[in-house]
């Protein structure tokens, strides 16, 4: 009998035994869960404040230290005859310097993988946004923020036909470009797509810019996002340039007419009131002073990561690189009466080495990044001038650059056309000498790389003129090439 | 006259024993030879009569015998039975061995009990005491060579380094194929759980000395229980509980000392001064017109002189290597009536290894209760705490930091030895991140490694709380109804700091990172199980419910710039403060599961699993899986036809088994793997997101299918025993994460999808023999053999290959359809050209191409040419999967000797087929400013032109593999190693008199005693990338295992 009551319980217990499961079980919930620190996308295009988060994410992508927050400029630095490498270090550009950088690089494959990253963050912000009604964003904001991130494609798309395909300047672009990519992709369809021939990058380029031009305001309220994003006379100045590399000279004396005034004192009459600083030390201190047409920002809670700094390669931060003598710090067409190289250049504290201290922050190295400065867009502007238009004011502009920084030196009177276009390729060594410009100029031209690395002249036929297809490019997608 | 005396002695003797020839009483005490402990319940046999007993508490017994011809066995559960003549002896004390294999033991078979008699799938077991009382930080460590189909590797001699466990081969590509891990009923988190260079393995929380076994499940009918987690197979940790009886006190302690063996020879001062020199001058002479800033015309490298005017020569292990001590305590009681047991340990391990400064120190404490409150309701409980403290400097030796710029291990060998590690005023000698140059023009590019090893901290510690409570009611006759809830509650604290004088933290002025985790894992599992035999009819049904969740919460941050060098550490004060180590993930999984295990007459046996899973990391809709496994067994032995036959004179067990089954992987790292995802950035001052993860709205499980056949032969009273199965794994719907074209702009460049198969097929051997069983010598002998064919059959759609790299920066691994996962991926060489000194490829079209640095690419000077002299093209992309990593055989050979009171073991282990990329010989045949092995001085010269090292071309990292694999650092793997070797000396009992002391056993222990081997690296057991899948087999940087040697005491009361 008594045993018969302790079987009851138990079947109590048999009835109580769901309860436990349902502790845990019967929420039907307990198997979905979402991420809580990242924001999954169906919410992304939810309200303006989110989509223009996007577009600030779309810059921080282009910015990154592995691209053109840093290496885009020191690879096309340290492979010319500017820098002597200091530490041998793969990681910090050794092979890239001796031009011996081949598809396996992970280092150069990584800049691939940033900057095609980049495009597609913004092919599919492009697609997304399509969508958006007037209800979340206002028609104009919407056309805003669309040819922003259309000028970031482009000059993506720049950097990386410059550094991974044959000059325009060779063939007219007739070459085997790079892999264009329009589609938004995030699935695993469309693995193999053949490179577009160079002219077709170019192409692309210049119509996102031209869609950018028409879209992006002329100003915008504070200096800050006036200097890291782009407005008008951002693209115009990026039109200058890539304009040059096509050697569509009346297209540079076109575009940079609309922000470059007919005489000196040289500034842009429209929209963000661009000119030279009155001193070049200003320019590196002072990160949105009006020469200064569009940097790439650094904070410290977004700094440009290790061994992608600037400071870090060419000042004491690590001495990866110093000055050769070899290059135009040694040449004497750069007198030391000029402030760049007294107020930029210096010896290392050891006092053996010269080195360029034109970024001279120290951890965490927040200098901003030079992207497009005004004294480019007028030397951009000489040298077109110099080869199909006015002599007399290619010589005017190059004076403008040259002066402010030297103010005793004087070019001969009216020099020949030659001597004109080489004074200016010189000067371009010395103004942007450490900005990413040297290696372009070269290629732009189709002329040899005098490389320090590889001790020898590279000449443009030469494999290694420019950097070979990434070997995970090619896995994946073995037609890209052909 | 003494002689006189003896024969009268043994008269005595003889007529006592006579006196008592009809029936007369034998008495004793039955120990364990293990440690010592006495073993009641022993039966006790006159054999051939129906005399028996049984020891007592104590051990002993007392039992009449008729006449001094007969023997006396002794047999007990889980030991060796013995048997022994009487002869006149009146006392007659037995220690039993242990028996690890006999057919009475017990398997733990995930959520059940078994008799391995009713097991049909396949398993091994490893006593608690093969993992005890050495100098490990986890027990897995303890595993290798123990069991067959289980392969282990250290990846490196840093201290609580994660070990690669591999059961029955690679059993994922792109998800973990570390096994399952499961302690007392709770599936724990395994992997290294550092932020930082001190490597912490969370099972090293757990200690061995508490591990009672370890049951490796391997085929799917076994592991199909734990359905969705089982693929890799399951380690089943079952820790020590109290047993009925007196109180049992037991002390282990031992002390131990390593050093570092196999560093490769390096140059001396002198040796690197005349061969960089002679460098430099062949470099210039092929390419006069090399910067004379970094290729001096005069050489680059000079002797520095010290205080005395000596030439400095520093040999830099000296500074980064020592002699590491370490000692490790353990005492427990354990004990208990009928109705309640217990179990308390308290652990203490204090371990230093080689390396300087690298440290494991463990605290714990375990209690455990089983209480049986009525006869039909029993509760227990386990509480354990751990503390466990790792430090190191940075090795350059854990998973993914093979190539750090200040990895000790990488600078020990590179950093130049012409210069000195402190000036002669005693300060560190620096020069900005690196040392400073000495009288060298050419400056050195790594950090002095002296303030990196004195002034730079990382650790890792884990105060870990396991606690677990259990109910068993019986229901019903038979029927019982289990709950049990167990929660496992970490929490790490990565800390690091690198010191702004040199190294890392020199360009940070000083670098502070600090994390914390908080991982909450519980899980609750409720069962029914219906246990009954009907006549001949055995039966065993389980149904229950179980779900667990893990979450982990990381906070932490980075702080640099430090405003004075007074400070060392993250609470420092620092100018510069940014958030870093965040994140939160969680993971959830629920199941319902059921098994059927069912014999007849203990011949034939059937057991049926069957689990339904759901995963929280799966896309919505695709997050439920079946899986299941059945098999069956055959005791052809048990047939009376068998049992009549001639065979069972010598053929005493006959047993096959069979089992099929489908097991699923759900060790998916990425718990939101289905979600397209936008991470938080900033842009100068201005709030962004961006695209970080392309997801898969279709991710399903990831399944496996396994078939085992097994036989099991015993012979001679199972003296001698063979356990030899065959296993086939077909790993399907693989979850790859499929390479996406780097231009299409997928984050990470790939996405997870159900794709690819891959199969792994193999035999094993467990043969296990009790060679000799002498009353005073026993010899047993136990040699497993496992061999291991792996093969991927397919990738994604297009079966293109998965390229991999080491540390994120050297392509050395590719994965591809045909061919065995994680081949070296290395560009064929053909030795050197005799006529130059020229490194010979192969190219994609099998052309030579022979490669000269510095070329300036002139007529006859091409960087790369063939052997014309005619220009070709570059070979870096033409590099071919050139080797298998995976050991095609492995397995062990152990003996355990006793000899009176002494006891040894000679335990062997060996592995083979596989091949290893030794790319620490690229770097030691680098010819940058780096140091170089001697044997670079038997490089090609004019006058030595039959080398098969190339010409050395100051900065030539090419030629000898530093910038992309090649052929020639490919080696054999093969090798056999003396594991551990022990001596031990039991005290004789007499001795301790009423001191209360039982027993006392002494030993002295040797771990990593030898290795043979072909292969030059440091050691042929290594993983430079830890446990990665698909570039296993590379040897980079990685600081060698040390040889230990321990010296330890087992004391009982």
């Amino acid at each position: 009998m008594r045993r018969f009551k302790i079987k009851n319980k138990i079947v109590g217990l048999l009835v109580l035994t769901p309860l436990l499961f349902s502790t845990v079980s019967c929420k039907k919930d307990f198997l979905e869960l979402a991420p809580e620190i990242s924001i999954p996308s169906e919410f992304v295009f939810s309200s303006a404040d989110r989509i223009e988060s996007q577009v600030a994410g779309i810059y921080s992508s282009i910015k990154n230290g592995q691209f053109y927050g840093g290496r885009y400029l020191i690879y096309n630095d340290i492979r010319s005859e500017e820098f002597v490498n200091q530490r041998q270090n793969n990681v910090t550009g050794y092979s890239t310097y001796q031009f011996s950088n081949d598809e396996t690089d992970s280092y150069v494959a990584d800049f691939w993988i940033r900057g095609y990253l980049t495009i597609n963050r913004i092919n599919i912000f492009l697609e997304g946004i399509e969508e958006v009604g007037t209800d979340i964003l206002p028609a104009d904001k919407k056309s805003q923020l669309v040819g922003e991130v259309k000028f970031v494609r482009a000059l993506t798309y720049y950097s990386l036909v410059q550094l991974f395909a044959k000059p325009y300047a060779a063939d007219n672009g007739a070459s085997k470009g790079i892999p264009l990519r329009l589609l938004a992709e995030r699935n695993s369809e469309n693995n193999d797509l053949p490179a577009s021939p160079v002219k077709d990058i170019y192409s692309q380029i210049i119509k996102d810019l031209n869609e950018a031009e028409a879209a992006v305001p002329a100003t915008y309220g504070d200096a800050t996002t006036q200097s890291t994003r782009a407005h008008k006379n951002t693209v115009i100045a990026f039109k200058s340039r890539v304009y040059l590399a096509m050697k569509d000279y009346a297209k540079v004396i076109s575009e940079s007419n609309k922000i470059v005034s007919a005489t000196a004192p040289f500034k842009a009459s429209t929209g963000v009131p661009h000119q030279l600083a009155p001193a070049i030390k200003d320019v590196f201190t002072n990160y949105t002073i009006n020469e200064r047409i569009l940097s790439f920002p650094f904070e410290a809670n977004n700094a440009p990561g290790t061994q992608n700094q600037l400071g870090y390669y060419y000042n004491e931060g690590n001495i990866e690189y110093s000055l050769s003598p070899d290059g135009i710090f040694g040449s004497a067409s750069w007198p030391t009466t000029d402030d760049r190289k007294k107020e930029m250049t210096a010896k290392s504290s050891d006092g053996k080495l010269n080195l360029l201290t034109k970024f001279s922050g120290a951890s965490p190295f927040l200098d901003w990044i030079p992207a497009i400065r005004y004294s480019e867009v007028l030397l951009n502007l000489a040298e077109a001038e110099a080869e199909a238009g006015s002599q007399v004011r290619a010589l005017a502009l190059l004076k403008a650059v040259r002066n402010r920084s030297d103010a005793a030196y004087t070019f001969p009177a009216s020099p020949s056309k030659a001597t004109l276009v080489e004074a200016i390729l010189l000067e371009r060594r010395i103004e942007f000498l450490g900005e990413g410009l040297r290696v372009p100029d070269l290629q732009r031209r189709n002329m040899p790389i005098n490389s320090e690395g590889a001790g020898r002249l590279v000449q443009p036929n030469d494999e290694r003129y420019t950097f070979p297809t990434p070997l995970v490019e090619i896995i994946t997608n073995p037609g890209v090439n052909n | 006259m003494k002689q006189r005396l003896l024969s009268m002695l043994v008269l005595c003797v003889l007529l006592i024993g006579s006196a008592y020839a009809q029936n007369r009483q034998v008495s004793g005490t039955v120990t364990s030879a293990t440690d010592g402990t006495p073993i009641s319940g022993v039966s006790v046999r006159v054999v051939g009569t129906s005399t028996a007993t049984q020891t007592s508490g104590d051990g002993s017994y007392t039992i009449s015998v008729p006449d001094n011809n007969g023997s006396l066995s002794f047999t007990y559960i889980g030991y060796q039975s013995f048997q022994t003549a009487i002869g006149t002896r009146a006392v007659i004390n037995v220690q039993l061995a242990s028996d690890d294999e006999t057919l009475d033991e017990v398997v733990v078979t995930g959520y059940m009990v078994q008799s391995k008699k009713d097991f049909t799938g396949a398993s091994a077991k490893v006593s608690g005491e093969t993992v005890a009382n050495r100098p490990l930080q986890s027990f897995t460590q303890g595993l290798t060579g123990q069991a067959s189909g289980v392969n282990i590797i250290q990846p490196s001699g840093v201290l609580n380094n994660p070990p690669v466990v591999r059961v029955r081969g690679l059993s994922s590509l792109s998800l973990s194929s570390f096994p399952l891990v499961v302690v007392d009923g709770i599936p724990i988190s395994t992997g290294d759980v550092s932020e930082n260079s001190a490597a912490n393995n969370p099972l090293g929380d757990i200690n061995p000395e508490d591990i009672e076994s370890v049951d490796i499940l391997k085929d799917a009918a076994s592991t199909a229980i734990y359905g969705s987690r089982g693929a890799a197979g399951v380690l089943l940790i079952t820790t020590k509980r109290g047993k009925a009886g007196a109180a049992k006190v037991s002390y282990d302690g031992w002390f131990g000392s390593s050093k570092a063996v196999r560093l490769a020879e390096l140059m001396n001062a002198e040796q690197y001064i005349a061969h960089k020199n002679n460098a430099i001058k062949n470099a210039r002479e092929i390419n006069p017109k090399l910067s004379t800033a970094s290729y001096p015309v005069d050489g680059g490298f000079f002797p520095t002189l010290d205080a005395n005017g000596n030439p400095v020569d520093t040999r830099w292990y000296d500074f980064v290597y020592d002699t590491g001590i370490s000692h490790n305590h353990n005492l427990s009681v354990s004990g208990g009536n009928e109705a309640t047991k217990y179990f308390f340990s308290g652990n203490l391990s204090d371990q230093d290894g080689i390396l300087v400064k690298n440290s494991f120190k463990r605290k714990g404490v375990r209690a455990n209760i089983d209480h049986k409150v009525t006869d039909w309701f029993k509760l227990g409980a386990n509480l354990n705490f751990t503390n466990s403290a790792n430090n190191s400097p940075n090795s350059g030796s854990v998973a993914g930091a093979a190539f750090n710029t200040s990895g000790l291990g990488r600078i020990a060998m590179v950093q130049a030895p012409n210069v000195p590690g402190y000036l002669p005023n005693g300060d560190y000698n620096v020069t900005g991140s690196s040392i400073g140059k000495g009288a060298n023009v050419l400056a050195p590019n790594y950090p002095n490694p002296l303030p990196i090893r004195d002034l730079d901290k990382n650790s890792s510690e884990t105060n870990r709380f396991f606690a677990n409570i259990n109910s068993t009611f019986n229901l019903l006759d038979g029927l019982t109804l289990n709950n049990n809830f167990t929660w496992d509650l970490r929490n790490t604290n990565n800390q690091q700091f690198w010191n702004p004088i040199n190294g890392d933290g020199y360009s940070f002025n000083g670098y502070a990172y600090n994390n914390s985790a908080k991982s909450n894992n519980w899980v609750v599992l409720n069962s029914l199980v219906y246990n009954k035999s009907f006549g001949d009819h055995n039966l065993v049904v389980l149904a229950g419910h179980e779900a667990q969740s893990t979450r982990v919460e990381n906070w932490g941050g980075v702080r640099y710039d430090l405003t004075d060098w007074y400070f060392n550490q993250y609470q420092g004060n620092f100018l510069t403060n940014d958030a870093g180590g965040n994140g939160i993930g969680e993971n959830r999984i629920q199941s319902f599961l059921t098994s059927l295990n069912y014999n007849f007459a203990n011949k034939y046996y059937f057991t049926a699993n069957f689990r339904r899973d759901g995963l929280s990391a799966l896309a919505a809709g695709k997050k439920w899986g079946n899986f299941g496994g059945v098999s069956a067994g055959w005791t052809i032995s048990q047939e009376e036809f068998f049992k009549s036959s001639s065979l069972a004179n010598v053929v005493s067990n006959l047993r096959l088994n069979a089992s099929w089954g489908r097991v699923g992987n759900s060790a998916i790292s990425n718990s939101y793997g289905s979600f397209d995802i936008y991470d938080p950035t900033i842009y100068g001052n201005a709030g962004g997101m961006i695209f970080t993860q392309a997801g898969n709205r279709e991710l399903g499980w990831e399944t496996s299918d396994q078939t085992n056949f097994g036989i099991d032969v015993g012979f001679l009273d199972n003296r001698v025993s063979l356990e030899a199965s065959y296993y086939n794994k077909d790993h399907n719907g693989l979850i790859l994460a499929v390479p996406q074209t780097p231009s299409k702009g997928i984050p990470g460049n790939s996405i997870l999808m159900n794709i690819g198969s891959m199969y792994n097929r193999g035999f094993e051997f467990a043969l296990n023999v009790r060679a000799v069983q002498k009353e005073n010598f026993k010899w047993t002998t136990t040699l497993n053999f496992s061999t291991n064919k792996n093969e991927v059959t397919a990738l994604d759609n297009e079966g293109r290959p998965l390229i991999a790299t080491t540390a994120g920066l050297e392509t050395t691994s590719i994965t591809e359809v045909g061919k065995s996962a994680a081949q070296i991926y290395a560009v064929p060489t053909n030795g050197v050209n005799p006529a130059n000194g020229r490194r010979i490829f192969i190219n994609r079209d099998g052309e030579e191409v022979q490669y000269l640095h510095n070329a300036p690419n002139t007529e006859g000077f091409y960087s790369y040419s063939y052997l014309d002299g005619t220009r070709a093209a570059g070979v870096a992309g033409d590099a071919v999967a050139a080797g298998n990593t995976l050991p095609t055989y492995f397995g062990g050979f152990n003996n355990n000797f006793q000899f009176g009171n002494f006891d040894a073991t000679l335990n062997f282990t060996f592995s083979g087929g596989n091949y290893i990329y030794n790319g620490t010989r690229a770097g030691l045949r680098d010819q940058r400013i780096w140091n170089n092995s001697v044997d670079m001085l038997d490089s090609w010269t004019p006058e030595n032109k039959n080398s098969d090292i190339p010409r050395a071309i100051y900065g030539d990292n090419i030629s000898n593999g530093s910038a992309f694999a090649i052929q020639s650092n490919i080696e054999k793997g093969d090798f056999i190693r003396l594991q551990t070797a022990s001596l031990g000396y039991r005290l004789p009992s007499s001795i301790f008199g009423k001191s209360g002391i039982s027993s006392l056993r002494v030993y002295a222990a040797v771990n990593n005693a030898f290795l043979i081997t072909k292969y030059t690296g440091v050691d042929p057991e290594i993983s430079s990338n830890g446990d990665g899948n698909l570039n296993s087999g590379v040897e980079r940087n990685s600081m060698p295992n040390g040889r230990t040697f321990t010296f330890g005491i087992n004391l009982g009361f």
